[in-house]
């Protein structure tokens, strides 16, 4: 792409953006309908872009545990090298989410396919061109609000109701790290002084909504609000601390 | 023959020939006019009523009403104008008296006048719409007299004077004034109010402005009282005898409002002897009076009843703060009581049994009361000691009282299952040392408790007199197919089912051989009729009676707890213990060991055992021995006892956690059951629907309410909504 000049850089965004698909893809269509972005974009829709089962079970076998039929660790990790990302990063995370994985660190068969199916990838080759789309799907709200829950039932041990705090204060770190949260290293620190146990999913999926809707400032947070008793004891907290004065005097 | 003319026949109106001779007229009218004159001299005897009807019949059947109508008006103003003038005459008192003489001769004359005239009133007047004879008469009268100038504001001022010193004291002629208003009140309702009633009552708003400012000054607010019912009844007095019954309410209101609405606030919170001192002092006649005063004026009542409210709250207050009166629970709840005796009798006695003022009273109870959290802590133990001791020789009829008035206290709490959890407590303890003065007496309670509270609050409590009764038949059986315990130690045996009683934490300790032998016949033979159960022994509630020589011979029966049976006992085969001793061979807790040895040996009077060394407390290195020298006055001695106490800061805090934790399950059994009917809801209200079903146990904290809904969450009970987080779904 860094051959190509501004002009061209940006209808390769666009199609990307559109089409949900990776650069080269994005290249190879622009190319053929003659960097006509609408055109090409039709003529992607109009040629359904198949997956190749055999492939596609090629590539499962390349990572499946060779005793049981999944893919574990193991697996996992040579995914990671293959798609030059670190197994730690958040990517993997919404890979799982397009996966619908049940839990951390394995894929059952299953999932794997699936999910590759919805990618719309079949190959490394194409899997590795896809990953700044996939990157990107966090920037959407709707589509990070999915995955932010669906981290929960990921994340937390298998069997379990809620999240080890550990756990959970390392996917919110995770996840939040793009955010720019100013409350989020006091909600973590609040934990670990006060709270010191599992977090509930209600929580989980409730504090988003508390770091969208209600500004560093507190000013429209709502006591009355149904906002769990965790959280109402965070903003206790927040003041007790006198954290959130600065924004006051502000107003 | 000639042309004859044909007359026309004219045909006429039959004239009616009636000789109207205008001096007729005039010759009528003089008569007329004359006997007018006649009558007004009082000369009318001489006079022929029926000559005179006709003569006035006639000039008005001839058309010479106007004349007649005339001629009497002026004739009439003409003669009042001359009476005007004799009571002008009339000096000083006299005047009101030539007033109402005239006006007297004039009504005895205007009748007159009128039934001679009738038929001019009954036919000119009405077709000329002219005012009728008597009217007319009264018009004539009040312009002529009444409003003359020098007799109308002359009239005022001595009326008003005569009131006046009649408010003052003196005796005046009050039939005169009867006479004098009346007429007054005959010549027109807007004559009475513009000429006596509106100065009237002006001047009495004066008078009594300065009569009250002065009374205020010098007066305690009960004299004062006294002095304003005096004057409002004199008004209403007045008003019945010389005044029109109309006036009543304007001068009573002109009272109230001069003497109490606008003195109220200083009368009531006048120092030393304003409402408050009257409530302290239980001052029913004052306090009675201020009732039937204030109640006239707005908002009367309700400030004495706000001042009231305010004054019981302090005090009510001060009774649940005041360390010194919280230290004996029962003599605490005895005043109370006394207290709502008190207020119940001033409200009965002198403010009408007024149910406003009921509720006030009840509210302010009800807030003080819950000031303190110890309150139904402290009420059960009222109720403990009366029904162990207090209700001794006491009739039936008095106990119920006794027992209403507990029950009232009740309804005040908020935290009714506190109360709940004492009670069951105590009453375990009342039954189990069997020192309950009255059966009867404890079953109407538990009744109505039941009443108050339904159900579930006493079945519970109920279980614990069955097991009371099962456990006397059960002894007996058991008795009955042992005879050959029946020369050893008697055991008396009460089975307590586990759900009714308060529980405790079963810990068995070591009895001695004898009982223990007798206690495992006991197990095999309750065991042997009721399969499928467990018996625990609960030693730490039992008593033992045991009889002891002492080193000079003395005997005494002893009453102890069992684990100081347990202790004694072990002395039988040994002259010395140290307390590692005593502690092995028992199995009783340390500090319940510790408690038992302090109370056989450091106290004077039980001193059972001797201790070395002789301090208070009890070291894990002493040593134990049976106190030869041990005297007492008794030969019963009673050491050990399983008495309900207040409860001391550690138990306190264990048993409120416990209350915490028993109503956890009632808020959330309250949450799901309304969702489950009301399927979706919001926060705000769940909260409140909550707290309302719980109210007639305890109070519900939103916050804990809150952590119920988030844990039934959590158990997939209810979920948020997913695009309203703050309302709540039904989960079936």
């Amino acid at each position: 792409m860094d051959q190509l000049d501004n002009d061209k850089k940006e209808l390769v965004e666009r199609f990307m953006y559109i089409a949900g698909e990776g650069e080269k893809v994005a290249i190879e269509y622009l190319n053929l309908c003659d960097w006509d972005v609408e055109a090409s974009i039709d003529y992607f829709y109009d040629t359904p872009v198949l997956v190749d089962d055999a492939l596609l079970e090629e590539l499962y076998n390349r990572y499946k545990d060779p005793n049981i039929d999944m893919i574990s660790v193991d697996g996992i990790t040579l995914l990671c090298n293959d798609l030059e990302v670190d197994p730690q990063d958040i990517i993997m995370l919404v890979i799982s989410w397009h996966m619908n994985a049940s839990t951390m660190c394995e894929y059952s068969k299953m999932e794997f396919l699936q999910g590759l199916q919805e990618l719309s990838v079949d190959t490394v080759e194409k899997f590795r061109d896809k990953i700044s789309y996939i990157r990107s799907e966090l920037n959407d709200e709707n589509k990070f609000h999915d995955i932010y829950n669906f981290a929960f039932s990921w994340a937390k041990e298998k069997g379990q109701k809620s999240m080890a705090l550990n756990t959970a204060i390392g996917m919110w770190r995770l996840l939040f790290a793009e955010k720019k949260c100013h409350l989020l290293d006091h909600w973590c620190q609040f934990l670990q002084t006060r709270h010191n146990k599992a977090i509930s999913r209600d929580t989980w999926s409730q504090l988003l909504e508390f770091f969208n809707k209600v500004d560093t400032g507190l000013e429209n947070y709502d006591a009355e609000g149904a906002w769990p008793y965790l959280i109402d004891e965070f903003v206790e907290y927040l003041n007790e601390n006198g954290i959130n004065h600065s924004k006051m005097v502000a107003h | 023959m000639s042309n004859q003319k044909k007359r026309n026949f004219q045909i006429e109106a039959f004239k009616h020939r009636v000789v109207v001779d205008p001096k007729y007229a005039e010759k009528t009218w003089s008569i007329l006019e004359h006997a007018i004159h006649e009558i007004y001299n009082h000369n009318a005897s001489g006079l022929s009523f029926e000559e005179l009807y006709r003569n006035a019949y006639n000039m008005v059947l001839h058309k010479f009403g106007e004349k007649l109508y005339s001629g009497l008006v002026a004739t009439m103003t003409a003669h009042l104008k001359e009476i005007s003038k004799s009571i002008e005459a009339a000096q000083g008192d006299l005047f009101l008296e030539e007033l109402n003489r005239k006006w007297n001769d004039h009504n005895k004359a205007l009748q007159m006048i009128r039934d001679i005239l009738m038929y001019m009133d009954r036919t000119y007047i009405p077709n000329t719409h002219k005012t009728p004879v008597h009217e007319l008469g009264l018009n004539l009268w009040r312009d002529n007299v009444i409003h003359s100038s020098k007799i109308q504001s002359r009239l005022l001022s001595m009326l008003l004077e005569l009131v006046h010193r009649e408010r003052t004291g003196e005796v005046i002629d009050r039939g005169l004034m009867r006479n004098i208003i009346k007429m007054l009140m005959d010549l027109g309702s807007s004559v009475y109010q513009e000429d006596f009633e509106k100065p009237f009552l002006e001047v009495s708003a004066e008078f009594y402005m300065g009569e009250s400012q002065k009374f205020i000054e010098c007066c305690d607010c009960g004299d004062y009282l006294k002095k304003a019912d005096l004057r409002l009844n004199e008004e209403i007095e007045r008003v019945t005898h010389y005044l029109d019954v109309k006036s009543e309410v304007k001068i009573t209101n002109v009272v109230e409002k001069e003497m109490i609405a606008n003195h109220m606030m200083r009368l009531v919170h006048m120092e030393n002897s304003g409402l408050v001192n009257m409530l302290l002092d239980d001052k029913y006649e004052d306090l009675g009076r201020m009732y039937n005063l204030f109640r006239r004026v707005p908002n009367g009542l309700s400030t004495i009843r706000d001042v009231m409210t305010s004054h019981l709250r302090e005090i009510g207050k001060q009774l649940v703060t005041d360390a010194e009166k919280l230290r004996d629970p029962v003599e605490f709840v005895q005043r109370l009581l006394d207290e709502k005796d008190k207020y119940d009798s001033i409200i009965s006695q002198a403010f009408s049994n007024d149910k406003t003022f009921q509720n006030a009273l009840n509210s302010s109870f009800e807030y003080f009361i819950n000031l303190n959290n110890r309150s139904p802590e402290f009420i059960s133990l009222y109720v403990d000691d009366k029904l162990r001791k207090g209700l001794k020789g006491v009739s039936e009829e008095d106990v119920e009282i006794i027992l209403d008035k507990v029950m009232m206290l009740f309804r005040y709490l908020q935290e009714k299952d506190v109360f709940e959890k004492y009670y069951k407590q105590h009453l375990a303890k009342r039954l189990l040392s069997g020192k309950t003065v009255s059966d009867d007496a404890e079953r109407s309670l538990i009744v109505k408790l039941k009443t108050e509270c339904g159900y579930q609050f006493t079945s519970k409590l109920e279980g614990m007199f069955t097991d009371m009764k099962t456990s006397q038949d059960t002894m007996q059986g058991f008795y009955a197919s042992h005879p050959e315990l029946t020369d050893g130690p008697t055991l008396v045996v009460q089975v307590l089912t586990t759900g009714s009683w308060p529980t405790q934490p079963s810990i068995t300790c070591n009895l001695p051989a004898e009982m223990s032998a007798l206690c495992e016949k006991f197990r095999s033979y309750y065991l042997g009729t009721h399969t499928g159960r467990r018996l625990s022994w609960q030693t730490n509630m039992g008593t033992a009676d045991i009889k002891a020589t002492f080193g000079k011979g003395q005997k005494h029966e002893l009453n102890v707890s069992t684990y100081q049976m347990c202790v004694l006992m072990l002395f039988n085969n040994a002259d010395r213990l140290s307390y590692k001793e005593v502690e092995q061979a028992t199995g009783i807790p340390a500090s319940d060991l510790k408690r038992c040895l302090q109370s056989m040996a450091c106290v004077k009077g039980k001193n059972v055992l001797r201790k070395e060394p002789m301090s208070k407390d009890i070291g894990e290195d002493d040593a134990f021995f049976v106190n030869d020298k041990f005297t007492s006055k008794f030969y019963k001695v009673k050491i050990g006892t399983v008495v309900a106490q207040k409860e001391s800061e550690p138990e306190k805090q264990e048993t409120r956690q416990r209350v915490e934790e028993d109503r956890k399950p009632q808020i959330e059994a309250a949450i799901v059951r309304i969702m489950k009917s009301r399927r979706v809801l919001d926060h705000n209200n769940i909260i409140a629907e909550v707290t309302k079903q719980l109210q007639s146990r305890f109070l519900a904290n939103p916050t804990e309410i809150k952590k119920r809904i988030e844990s039934l969450i959590e158990r997939d009970f209810l979920e948020r909504d997913n695009n309203d987080r703050k309302l709540y779904r039904y989960l079936a």
